[in-house]
């Protein structure tokens, strides 16, 4: 392989673009390797800025450059100025580290972080010059490998990947790689390569899955060859320990998102709400213990010289040992200037007593996330909250000094009606009222009150996951409903674009056909979706007319619970009978409590995956 | 400056690829690096505590200094020679620590003391020499007025004040090098490059690439008396 640096002919581009520092690598924590016999890049399909703090490409970074023989590098999408000027110069995409053309590496690994981000990789695939289906690429080509969120419903990316990792990478990547490895050390074909590859347990080969559909273009089943598993189940690990967290990771020069030390505190989500996929293809909760979080913040400090250390998770509050930990680590801290925060709250007095532990004075804001505004909508999604709950937090939080709270809601859930959506407004009055009364007169005009309404979107892999989306022009119709009985004063109401949503939806749920409608997107000018500047719901819909597919079916139809799901040959461990009745316990008004405080709810995850729960403390609180 | 604090200036270079980045983006690499090298560094009083340095004055997003500072106030006297030790060895390699010396608590801030700042450019290309591009500097300087136009304003230079210095023009392989010296301060600091940029186009003479690079600055002691901060 020649291993050619292309920084003499990137470096003349930078005088001529916008944010240079996107493009410079050399930054503190970053790992050059000198020779490696097997080298491995992974892409963030957007930009620096934006990818840069990912974790969970920080985390493989960091595990596949420990591997005897192999090096990895990171790349990132460049910025529009920047692709224009390398396709003028025919500098191909680049890797950061040794700055080489990304389609000499023997693998390249690219994470798929949400739905709008698939024209991204074709831009990616593109510009690195391989090629952008899986099936005409030849064996100069390196091993494209994706992962991420999105991997659930893979199949509108499916035919641009070789192989896809369904779930948890910190051991399947060692694993992928020396399958790899070995297949090239017995000089074995691309194709057959693939088939060795589809045997590692978490192993998604697309090619080696062919779906079949009826004259009416219903599918009708997804059959594995050559061997592979009918089912590929996603990898996950029984501890969180049994991997150093990164300690010395990547401080970036520029301002980027998330620009802090990050520490998985825990990993998972039981409370079960039935719209979030992260809640249930994440199970089950693992917490990291006290003495490792606090050791790790102080050595990731240290090593990286952040003034800040996030503890992330998808619900920091709930762990075992929190507040020890922040007592701790504030103590530590104590007169340094740097500071801890939280990622999100919990919805009661508990949390509001976490930041303030960890606010140093600094008040800046707090969020919290009712998402829906009765309790009867708050019961069909099972987000266990209640209105008291809600009104007694922000009490608690204004009291304590708090003049700014921001709201989640959701928008187009199962079963709303319009009084649920109007109920919204009222929700944020008497929040505003709460405030009110909690804060000294002379301060009551410093009182803010973000809401965030986004529409929902049907996720796989979750009780909803056959429920219709809500249509484009009924979203506004919503939209419109609840901006009538939203208070002005005091209020600033964001939305999440209509057009963006139903995107979303498609590419949620939408089937292998969908991967002809990313590519003639594409084709016809599509990257950066993610931007709502760069956004054109018009190159989509151009799209999915020229191939002759219903985006609309795709978003909006409620499936049968008995037909064929485009995402059925994969599992996230939670059993379909799970879904079911948590989908029938929706409409019936019922909630579930969460596995981690109370007993076991079911969904087969422990079971099936030989894994369990792991509570540092011992119990929850 | 709190009692029991010892203000600390540091000299350091921004060098290599690194010239790319933006003076915040310095700002905030030097005091990571300050962080990881655990100095006893002290913390601003106030709403919102952070790091209590300094900073001397800006370099554009593209051009180097061979030479630049700050300060640092540490709450622990440590030898400088100790501190540039531990500095050196929590730097990116091209944003490394050269030197380090106390300073007095009282000293001028580095903003307002440096007002000089001496600059070589290089400017490569083909079908000039230093005496072509020596000849097309000179006749804008005699000028005696040079106007930059920056977002829509319109800031206007006094050469005499601006280029302290006689400007000179040597040949070398691949093009010319051009040794410039600024007066720089809150009225503004002229650009050198955008000097001989201006001076290229005037002259007709194209260029390929110009490379900046900021090779000292200096406090004015007196009349044509510079001298180093430190």
């Amino acid at each position: 392989m020649t291993a050619g640096s292309l920084w003499s002919r990137v470096e003349p581009l930078l005088s001529r673009i916008e944010r240079p520092a996107r493009y410079l690598n050399s930054e503190w924590g970053s790992l050059h390797a000198n020779e490696a016999l097997y080298r491995a890049v992974f892409l963030y399909p957007d930009t620096y800025e934006i990818g840069q703090a990912n974790q969970a490409l920080g985390i493989l970074y960091e595990r596949v450059n420990r591997i005897e023989g192999v090096a990895a590098e990171r790349a990132y999408l460049p910025w529009i100025d920047m692709i224009d000027l390398m396709r003028e110069e025919r500098i191909p995409l680049f890797s950061l580290e040794s700055c080489s053309a990304v389609g000499e590496f023997d693998l390249f690994g690219i994470t798929v972080p949400y739905e709008l981000s698939y024209s991204n990789i074709l831009e990616a695939l593109d510009l690195a010059h391989v090629p952008l289906r899986a099936e005409n690429r030849t064996e100069s080509d390196p091993l494209v490998i994706g992962g991420g969120p999105c991997v659930f419903n893979p199949e509108p990316f499916a035919p641009f990947f070789d192989a896809i990792l369904i779930g948890e990478g910190e051991d399947a990547i060692a694993e992928i790689i020396a399958a790899h490895r070995a297949a090239k050390a017995e000089g074995l074909s691309r194709a057959d390569a693939l088939i060795r590859l589809a045997q590692v347990p978490g192993v998604y080969v697309p090619a080696l899955y062919q779906p079949t559909t009826d004259a009416n273009g219903t599918l009708i089943s997804i059959e594995p060859s050559r061997g592979a598993p009918a089912v590929v189940t996603k990898r996950v690990l029984s501890s969180l320990s049994d991997h150093d967290a990164p300690t010395c990771p990547v401080v970036p020069f520029m301002d980027v998102v998330h620009d802090r030390y990050a520490l998985e505190v825990l990993r998972g989500c039981t409370r079960g709400c039935r719209f979030c996929q992260a809640g249930m293809v994440y199970r089950p909760v693992r917490e990291r213990a006290a003495d490792e979080i606090v050791s790790d913040v102080m050595a990731g400090l240290a090593c990286t010289g952040h003034d800040e250390a996030s503890l992330t998770s998808l619900s920091t509050a709930d762990h075992s040992q929190i507040e020890e930990v922040l007592r701790r680590l504030t103590r530590r801290l104590a007169g340094t200037g740097i500071s801890v925060s939280l990622p999100s709250l919990r919805v009661d007095a508990f949390s509001v007593e976490l930041a303030r532990l960890v606010s140093a004075g600094k008040k800046s804001g707090l969020t919290f996330a009712p998402e829906a505004g009765t309790q009867r909508l708050r019961d069909v999604i099972n987000k266990n909250v209640t209105e008291e709950d809600l009104i007694s937090t922000v009490h608690h939080a204004f009291d304590a000094g708090w003049r700014r709270v921001k709201l989640y809601f959701m928008i187009g859930l199962p079963t709303e009606t319009d009084e649920d959506v109007r109920a919204i407004g009222a929700v944020v009055e008497r929040v505003l009222a709460a405030a009110r009364e909690a804060t000294p007169p002379a301060q009551r005009g410093a009182i803010r009150v973000g809401v965030s309404v986004s529409t929902f979107v049907p996720k796989v892999q979750t009780p909803f996951q056959w429920e219709p989306q809500i249509t484009l022009e009924e979203v506004r119709r919503r939209q419109s409903v609840l901006r009538e009985g939203m208070p002005r004063k005091g209020v600033d109401l964001h939305w999440h674009d209509a057009e963006i949503s139903f995107l979303e939806g498609v590419m949620a749920r939408g089937g292998r056909e969908v991967a002809d409608v990313v590519e003639a997107a594409w084709r016809a000018g599509a990257r950066f979706d993610a931007w709502t500047e760069q956004f054109r719901l018009s190159a989509w819909l151009g799209a999915f007319e020229s191939c002759g597919v219903d985006a609309s079916v795709l978003a909006t139809r409620e499936r049968d619970t008995h037909e064929v799901l485009a995402w059925d040959h994969l599992s996230a461990g939670v059993s379909r009978r799970y879904l079911q009745r948590e989908r029938e316990r929706a409409f019936s008004e019922t909630t579930t409590p969460d596995c981690s405080f109370a007993g076991c709810t079911g969904c087969d995850v422990c079971g099936d995956l030989g894994v369990d729960i792991v509570l540092s403390g011992g119990v929850r609180q | 400056m709190t009692r029991g604090e010892f203000r600390l200036r540091v000299a350091y270079g921004k060098t290599g690829r690194l010239r790319h980045l933006s003076h915040l983006e310095i700002v905030h690499a030097l005091e990571r690096m300050v962080r990881r090298a655990r100095l006893p560094f002290a913390v601003t009083q106030g709403f919102s505590p952070h790091l209590k340095a300094a900073f001397g004055p800006a370099l554009p997003v593209g051009t180097a200094g061979e030479r630049e500072y700050f300060d640092v106030w540490l709450t622990r006297y440590t030898t400088a020679e100790e501190v540039l030790r531990m500095l050196r060895a929590s730097a990116p390699g091209d944003l490394s620590p050269i030197e380090a010396r106390y300073v007095a608590d009282n000293a001028p801030s580095l903003t307002a003391a440096l007002t000089i700042g001496s600059y070589e450019v290089e400017v490569d290309g083909k079908g000039f020499d230093a005496s072509k591009v020596q000849a097309a500097l000179n006749e804008v300087l005699s000028a005696g007025e040079f106007t930059v136009v920056h977002k829509g304003k319109h800031k206007v230079f006094d050469l005499a004040r601006s280029v302290p210095k006689d400007a000179r023009v040597t040949d070398r392989v691949g093009g010319v090098t051009v040794d410039l010296t600024v007066r720089m301060g809150p009225q503004g600091s002229l650009r050198p490059e955008a000097l001989i940029r201006h001076s290229l186009e005037v002259a007709g003479i194209e260029a390929s690439a110009v490379r900046t690079m900021r090779l000292d600055t200096f406090v004015e002691d007196g009349e044509r008396v510079w001298s180093r901060p430190v």
